[in-house]
């Protein structure tokens, strides 16, 4: 396999992969809500801890795109298969995480 | 406090900066090149600008509800190959589906935009109900539809259309090519989806402030999904309006064509800070656009070169945007 062929292949799960990596580690280390909610959106219950979650979300959902990635080439509907699942349970999790940290509005 | 007349110009030069500074450059390309000022190749950029015109169209309703869609891209890429199976021709020897038969040219496009919004629901219902953020959310939607597509096509690029199809691309009404037809319906729709609905000003309120709108009463998440649903139909008309121009689809069909689209939406004025941006905003910025890389290309620039000079723009016109979200400030 040509370095042209894995790009094609694996370029896309590969960027996002160092996205949720820039913005999960930056929320993580940093705990920059900002860099998530906008500059704009209401205060949240825990910041620290709304940081801390999402972050770490953010990490497993990287994660989960460079399994992704490597399943590509080894089965493509267990790779599609498994970034939908993933995708959902990121949802839920955000959700909860969310309710209990994020926006005061959702008590 | 009363602004002088120097700090009017000054602020004038400072936000439209990016503007001024293509228009120079397109005047420049003008005088030097004999073939830049040529109706055929206005025509050119009016069919490069229709596509890229529908997109921005759908990215700007994101972006005015201050969120954003990176999934554009893979969508259009899916529209287009979507479109491209149904119409393929009946004795084209790489026929996907080797019994089906070519479906009329706008079904074709009626499934792309339907099957498009669905996933555009899915985005905008993680957004608005799960509260996950915009980027991330679109960014998953990018992932699971790439998977799809490349499920769909087994990654093998598409071809042998019909002629209706590539007639699309083709044919013209009135001199004006039907790609410019669509960008003009689709502009004028949008015009009056922006301004003269309630969905459009409910857009405007969740973009200028979320948690006053949903105390005033807005459905907010009702308003943001149905946002991401009507993008996502776009992005499926502009891969089915791509397909029939390039003859052809791949999974790599617009592939960053939404960091143009939100680049171009940004010049124009629509602002990524949330609730401000027109119709026209998003004209502005794409014909900006298109006059630059055309304007590049005339002037011999390499290829590389030019995402090069691209991605200054883009981060000059988002600089400045901030800039101007600040100051409001």
């Amino acid at each position: 396999m040509t370095l042209g062929t894995f790009i094609e292949m694996a370029g896309i799960p590969l960027l996002l992969f160092v996205i949720c990596m820039y913005y999960g580690l930056r929320l993580f280390i940093f705990q920059d809500i900002s860099l998530i909610r906008g500059k704009d959106k209401g205060p949240v219950k825990d910041e620290k801890a709304y940081a801390r979650e999402g972050g770490k979300l953010i990490l497993l959902f990287g994660a989960a795109t460079l399994l992704m990635m490597v399943l590509i080439f080894v089965n493509l509907y267990v790779a599609v298969g498994e970034i939908i699942v993933c995708t959902l349970i990121l949802g839920v999790l955000w959700k909860r995480m969310n309710d209990k940290y994020g926006d005061i509005s959702s008590d | 406090m009363v602004k002088t007349k120097q700090q009017k110009i000054k602020d004038f030069l400072i936000n439209n900066g990016v503007i001024i500074v293509m228009f120079i450059l397109v005047i420049y390309t003008g005088f030097t090149s004999k073939n830049f000022f040529t109706s055929n190749n206005l025509m050119n950029i009016l069919m490069n600008m229709s596509s890229r015109l529908v997109i921005a169209l759908g990215i700007a309703g994101c972006v005015i509800t201050a969120g954003c869609d990176l999934s554009a891209g893979r969508m259009i890429g899916f529209g287009g190959c979507i479109a491209g199976v149904l119409l393929q021709r009946m004795d084209y020897s790489g026929k996907f589906f080797p019994d089906l038969q070519p479906v009329n040219v706008f079904a074709a496009a009626l499934i792309v935009m339907v099957i498009c919004a669905m996933f555009g629901t899915v985005t905008g219902f993680f957004i608005a109900y799960l509260s996950v953020p915009p980027f991330i959310a679109t960014l998953a939607m990018m992932e699971i539809v790439y998977g799809i597509n490349l499920i769909f096509t087994n990654a093998t690029p598409l071809g042998g259309y019909v002629k209706n199809y590539t007639d699309v691309a083709n044919g013209k009404f009135l001199g004006i090519n039907y790609l410019i037809w669509i960008a003009i319906i689709v502009a004028a729709i949008t015009w009056f989806i922006f301004n003269m609905t309630r969905h459009g000003k409910y857009m405007y309120a969740i973009g200028g402030n979320p948690q006053a709108a949903e105390v005033a009463g807005v459905p907010v998440k009702k308003t943001l999904i149905l946002i991401y649903m009507k993008a996502a139909a776009m992005y499926g008309l502009a891969g089915f309006m791509l397909g029939a121009k390039a003859g052809g689809a791949s999974v790599q069909l617009g592939y960053g064509y939404e960091m143009e689209a939100i680049a171009a939406c940004t010049i124009g004025g629509v602002s990524v800070t949330g609730g401000r941006g027109k119709v026209s905003s998003a004209i502005i910025g794409v014909a900006v656009f298109e006059l630059l890389k055309a304007a590049l290309q005339y002037l011999g620039v390499d290829a590389n070169a030019q995402y090069i000079a691209i991605g200054i723009v883009i981060f000059v016109a988002i600089s400045l945007d901030i800039r101007k979200y600040i100051a409001k400030k």
